[in-house]
């Protein structure tokens, strides 16, 4: 934020990170029509994650918000760690009992 | 002039009002807010300070809409988990081609939102900015149509849960009642960012310092890129389970 962006350094910053989302879009489809077993989610959902990621601080500017944006950003994420982990252990328990 | 464009003299002194605005504020940013005019910071201060806060908030309530949407997504892994065979069968029914298109096109359009926000603080790149918002808007809007298409084939093909119902295998119609309130979810908050945006537009068109001097192009446009990263989340969990089985 210190100096004023000009055209070049705004598509410097947020061209490569669009080519990086579409080429993991399509590497998200080709894997998914491979028989990986179990892989085949982990890899779908961990590519949506780093694309959600890509959009957050690139995007979104997280890389370059004041410390109270980031800290908030964090907490959203920090209390869906609470409920999935806390909800899905219950699930995994009941699950595992039969 | 005749007497008539001459006001009297009792009415060219008006009484003064109870609180007079610093003209300074009132002048050189007429996009800053009632509020901010009264506690006296000098303009460029005052637009920083608001900018800060109005990030804020929204930082804040994306967290809040990350629980939100959080809550779905859990019911998703826990249906998952107890029907992974009645999941991936159910998912196999979605069209990956429209879905596919459709996440390109938020893609995009997250790219195009991205480039506004950062040449809304560089008033001579007014116009790309203006280009920029419509075009995104545009790509929203193309994605609610191919959305509809989608559900006009879905509700043909009957995939929607209840009587009749295309699969047999009975969870298989919760991953259908987590698809259409998830999307239905998504286009509300899409149509909802397609209306900030043009209207963002439309108040840089018709103001030429609206874009450069408003904390709410940066407000619109976080908002975008979460609608944005909601779909991308969206989009294996509806169209990538189970196509290799």
């Amino acid at each position: 934020m210190s100096e004023a962006p000009t055209l070049r350094s705004i598509l410097l910053r947020t061209v490569p990170v669009w080519l990086g989302l579409v080429a993991l879009l399509a590497v998200s489809v080709l894997l998914a029509y491979r028989p990986l077993g179990p892989w085949n989610a982990a890899l779908a959902f961990g590519i949506a994650g780093t694309q959600a990621l890509l959009v957050a601080v690139p995007f979104m500017r997280l890389d370059t918000a004041n410390a109270l944006d980031r800290l908030t950003a964090a907490c959203g994420l920090f209390w869906l760690a609470i409920l999935f982990t806390l909800t899905l252990a219950d699930v995994f328990a009941r699950l595992a009992e039969g | 002039m005749t007497a008539t464009g001459e006001p009297s003299p009792a009415l060219r002194e008006p009484s003064p009002p109870l609180r007079e605005p610093a003209p300074l504020l009132r002048e050189s940013a007429p996009s800053l807010r009632e509020p901010w005019h009264d506690l006296g910071f000098a303009p460029a201060d005052a637009l920083a300070r608001q900018r800060a806060g109005a990030s804020f908030g929204m930082w804040i309530f994306i967290a809040s809409e990350v629980l939100f949407f959080g809550a779905l997504f859990l019911f998703y892994a826990a249906l998952r988990a107890e029907h992974p065979e009645a999941v991936a069968a159910a998912a196999r029914e979605t069209n990956i081609v429209y879905g596919t298109a459709n996440t390109a096109l938020l893609l995009t359009s997250g790219l195009l939102a991205a480039i506004a926000a950062r040449a809304a603080e560089v008033p001579a790149l007014r116009r790309l900015v203006l280009v920029c918002l419509l075009l995104t808007a545009g790509l929203g809007l193309a994605f609610l149509i191919v959305k509809g298409f989608e559900y006009r084939e879905d509700i043909r093909e009957n995939l929607v849960p209840g009587p009749g119902f295309k699969l047999a295998d009975r969870p298989t119609q919760l991953f259908f009642g987590f698809y259409w309130f998830a999307t239905a979810v998504h286009g509300i908050h899409l149509a909802i960012g397609i209306g900030l945006v043009t209207r963002l537009a439309w108040k840089g068109w018709r103001a030429p310092d609206f874009l450069a001097t408003s904390p709410q192009v940066e407000v619109a446009l976080l908002y975008w890129g979460f609608v944005d990263m909601v779909w991308i989340v969206l989009y294996p969990a509806l169209y990538l389970v189970g196509r290799a089985g």
